[in-house]
């Protein structure tokens, strides 16, 4: 499976069954993304026989949303709460991309997942990578997922 | 008596992901200890009366792999049951944890259907 495809599939089975929403693709593929505004990314690293990273990066209004969707509560205001699920669902994405890269999955190690958020910032990689970014959308709003691998 | 259960994951959202899981599908515990990793996973065990952990693997300061090889060698825990509950699915990592004693393992994401599936048989 292609690493776009399984990007929508594990994003589409993962909002499904424990975010309790459901997600569209928006149009096509992106191979560049702008600068990033009011969002926090949740991270997560690759190392191993495939080396690069997978991010989820969202508005602030509709991360609070989908934090308030996935634990049953109303949240907010920006938190741990929402740094956490928002890693947890890069850790969740990371995992299902490492099954693609890595059927029995010892030749690759995730790294623990990591947040970052600000008012305006890029995410770019130093290296040249393949990079395959996904926008979506959700009833809260619109997020991006993308992979980078090192070529 | 009723049974006991400790979630074992560095996320408190997925811990309480997890505990709702577990309502969700009707299975009941009278207490539902958690741990942040396999070091304070150890600390619980120790400390408390459990019945079953249910213990994520990629974990900092003490994976689940290594919490579940250091319980292995602690007599007084180490024949309580383990269920992994994790993004890591590959056939090598979950070999490994059943050769150290896990049951078996949920793909994280899951549904409730899918924890009381492989979990009620075990309780």
């Amino acid at each position: 499976m292609e690493l776009g495809d399984k990007i929508i599939d594990s994003a589409t089975e993962i909002f499904s069954s424990m975010v309790m929403m459901e997600v569209s693709v928006i149009g096509d593929f992106l191979s560049e993304l702008p600068p990033l505004e009011d969002c926090i990314s949740g991270v997560i690293g690759l190392a191993g026989k495939s080396r690069g990273v997978l991010a989820i990066h969202i508005p602030k209004a509709v991360a609070m949303a989908i934090t308030g969707s996935f634990l049953g509560m109303d949240v907010d205001e920006m938190n741990e709460d929402v740094d956490d699920a928002v890693g947890e669902l890069a850790n969740m994405l990371g995992g299902d991309i490492k099954s693609v890269l890595s059927v029995k999955g010892k030749d690759i190690d995730l790294s623990l997942p990591t947040t970052i958020s600000g008012r305006l910032y890029d995410f770019q990689s130093t290296k040249a990578t393949e990079r395959i970014i996904v926008p979506f959308s959700c009833p809260a709003g619109n997020f991006t997922i993308e992979v980078q691998i090192e070529q | 008596m009723g049974k006991n259960v400790l979630l074992v994951d560095d996320s408190s959202t997925m811990r309480k992901i997890i505990g709702r899981s577990l309502r969700q599908a009707g299975i009941e515990f009278d207490n539902i200890y958690e741990a942040a990793d396999g070091l304070e996973a150890l600390d619980v065990l120790e400390a408390n009366d459990v019945d079953i952990v249910l213990s994520d693997i990629n974990m900092p300061n003490m994976d689940g792999i290594s919490f579940l090889r250091e319980k292995a060698s602690r007599d007084g825990i180490k024949d309580i049951p383990v269920l992994m509950i994790s993004t890591e699915t590959g056939d090598d990592i979950i070999g490994e944890a059943k050769s150290l004693g896990a049951l078996g393992a949920i793909k994280k994401p899951f549904t409730p259907d899918k924890v009381n599936e492989v979990l009620g048989p075990l309780l």
